[in-house]
């Protein structure tokens, strides 16, 4: 894509607590693709559960790639935005007959927060406690809004999810769309990162940090830091523009958000 | 104050208190909250109607029920349990409740203060569910129109949730000309308005330059691929 390139980090950690890890992150930054899922289950069922759904959403939209064009859009949605929504769908059914068909595998399910880039739109489709955030000069802006009872219960420590893929046989995919442009950055990631990390220290640390990888390994660190209960998995994806515009970039101090007549002309 | 108590298997999820009016549903926005999605967004609403309180069905999907009845309108009294759509939370109607937390809602303010016995009048329980109406009903989009420059049609409608202006075979508003970006602007309606977010080349509004994003307001002028359109919102 002429004048928008991505620049992706990721990072999946066991934690301080758990043994194993059921948390998974799939990239495909060419395709502006990338999937965080965070598996429920006792035993193996946990992370069989998110492998699977993260590499049907994949696969299914890997072959599809070529048909975004006349992809049916519906209810105001782009097109890709549709194809995301249909392939966390088929992905629930999935899990849900590897469920069905292995009675150990029972119980078994996954969040999911996914993200497709391309033509300066991010569409982010999501089912549970895992978050999208668009991050912005000095702004961080929450993109999702967690199925769980966290969220119905302002008391509630523990959260209980109320909505995961593989439960049912049906599963409410929640959409969003969000421009995109070059300096934004997006993250994915698992509850194991929200839990222990608060909003403002992932900004402070994407502003600090600017590079994706360092902001991933940064952010797995604090949350280790913190307790670590849980898996932790993070997804950055910054926005970048083309090489004259990341050297104008460069040059300016980058909270500032100021364009300047070089990078337009440029374009 | 009363409360409504959301439950689910009989453990105690949240208890809200019941000032003049509770909201029941799947969204955020609503005083009970229940996230199932064979819940309606804004699904039932319990109000206070006199020296009493009373549960409205808000033309659900899957309906409301009270004590295992379904109800339209229906006066609560205290012990009863409401089920809403097919979600297994229940959620109890406490008529005495506490007096502790009291919960803030965003509803006007109808009658006399929370406690005290008010007689409903015809004209705010109008007003009550013309509020509640309006955050369930989708407001009908705002518009592009094309003052100046070449467009195919006059008035573009902003109904999707993501809006282009740009060369691209995608966009909504086709710029033509050779240097012109393939997406120059792209314009979110979200729940709370449209914002512009400028993704290539230049964009006014209102003659300044938009740095990155910018909250449209009603008769703003937008300047873009040599286009000039005004953002209307619908009356």
């Amino acid at each position: 894509m002429a004048g928008m390139r991505l620049r992706v980090g990721a990072r999946t950690d066991v934690g301080r607590v758990r043994h194993v890890n059921e948390d998974v992150y799939l990239l495909r930054a060419r395709q502006g693709l990338f999937v965080v899922c965070d598996g429920i289950g006792g035993g193996p069922s946990g992370e069989l559960a998110s492998r699977v759904a993260g590499d049907a959403i994949v696969a299914r939209l890997t072959e599809a790639d070529a048909d975004v064009q006349t992809a049916h859009a519906r209810s105001g949605y782009l097109p890709r935005t549709s194809m995301l929504a249909d392939a966390v769908r088929r992905s629930n059914e999935c899990v849900y007959d590897h469920a069905r068909q292995d009675r150990s595998l029972a119980g078994m399910g996954t969040t999911v927060v996914s993200a497709w880039i391309a033509e300066h739109v991010a569409s982010i489709a999501h089912v549970g406690d895992s978050r999208a955030y668009l991050c912005y000069q000095d702004r961080l802006v929450p993109l999702t809004c967690d199925h769980s009872l966290a969220s119905a219960n302002a008391n509630g420590d523990e959260a209980g999810l109320v909505r995961a893929l593989g439960r049912e046989p049906d599963v409410d995919v929640d959409l969003t769309e969000v421009p995109v442009r070059r300096g934004d950055y997006l993250v994915l990631c698992s509850d194991g990162l929200t839990r222990m990390v608060p909003e403002s220290a992932l900004a402070d640390v994407i502003h600090e940090l600017r590079e994706p990888q360092r902001i991933c390994d940064r952010l797995v660190d604090l949350a280790n830091g913190n307790g670590g209960v849980d898996n932790i998995t993070v997804v950055v994806v910054e926005v970048m523009g083309s090489w004259w515009q990341r050297r104008s970039t460069q040059r300016r101090p980058h909270a500032g958000g100021t364009d300047n007549a070089e990078a337009h002309t440029a374009d | 104050m009363p409360k409504l108590i959301l439950q689910i298997d009989n453990s105690v999820l949240k208890t809200c208190s019941v000032g003049q009016r509770a909201s029941i549903g799947r969204l955020p926005d609503n005083t009970v909250v229940v996230d199932n999605p064979a819940v309606s967004g804004h699904h039932a609403v319990v109000f206070r109607d006199g020296d009493h309180f009373v549960i409205e069905d808000l033309a659900s999907t899957n309906g409301t029920f009270v004590n295992g009845k379904r109800v339209t309108t229906q006066k609560l009294r205290g012990g009863d349990t409401i089920r809403v759509g097919k979600s297994t939370h229940a959620i109890a109607f406490d008529e005495q409740g506490g007096d502790d937390d009291a919960v803030e809602t965003a509803a006007p303010e109808i009658g006399a203060a929370s406690g005290e016995t008010v007689y409903l009048q015809a004209d705010k329980h109008q007003a009550l569910l013309a509020w509640i109406r309006s955050a369930q009903a989708p407001t009908t989009p705002a518009v592009l129109r094309v003052l100046e420059g070449p467009a195919d049609q006059s008035e573009y409608s902003l109904h999707a949730h993501t809006s282009v202006i740009g060369k691209s075979d995608a966009a909504l508003i086709r710029l033509k000309g050779l240097f012109k970006p393939k997406e120059a602007v792209a314009i979110a309606r979200g729940d709370n308005g449209y914002v512009a977010t400028v993704l290539r080349g230049t964009t006014r509004i209102n003659k300044a330059t938009v740095r990155e994003r910018q909250v449209l307001a009603d008769g703003d002028i937008l300047e873009v691929g040599g286009l000039t359109l005004e953002f209307k919102l619908a009356s």
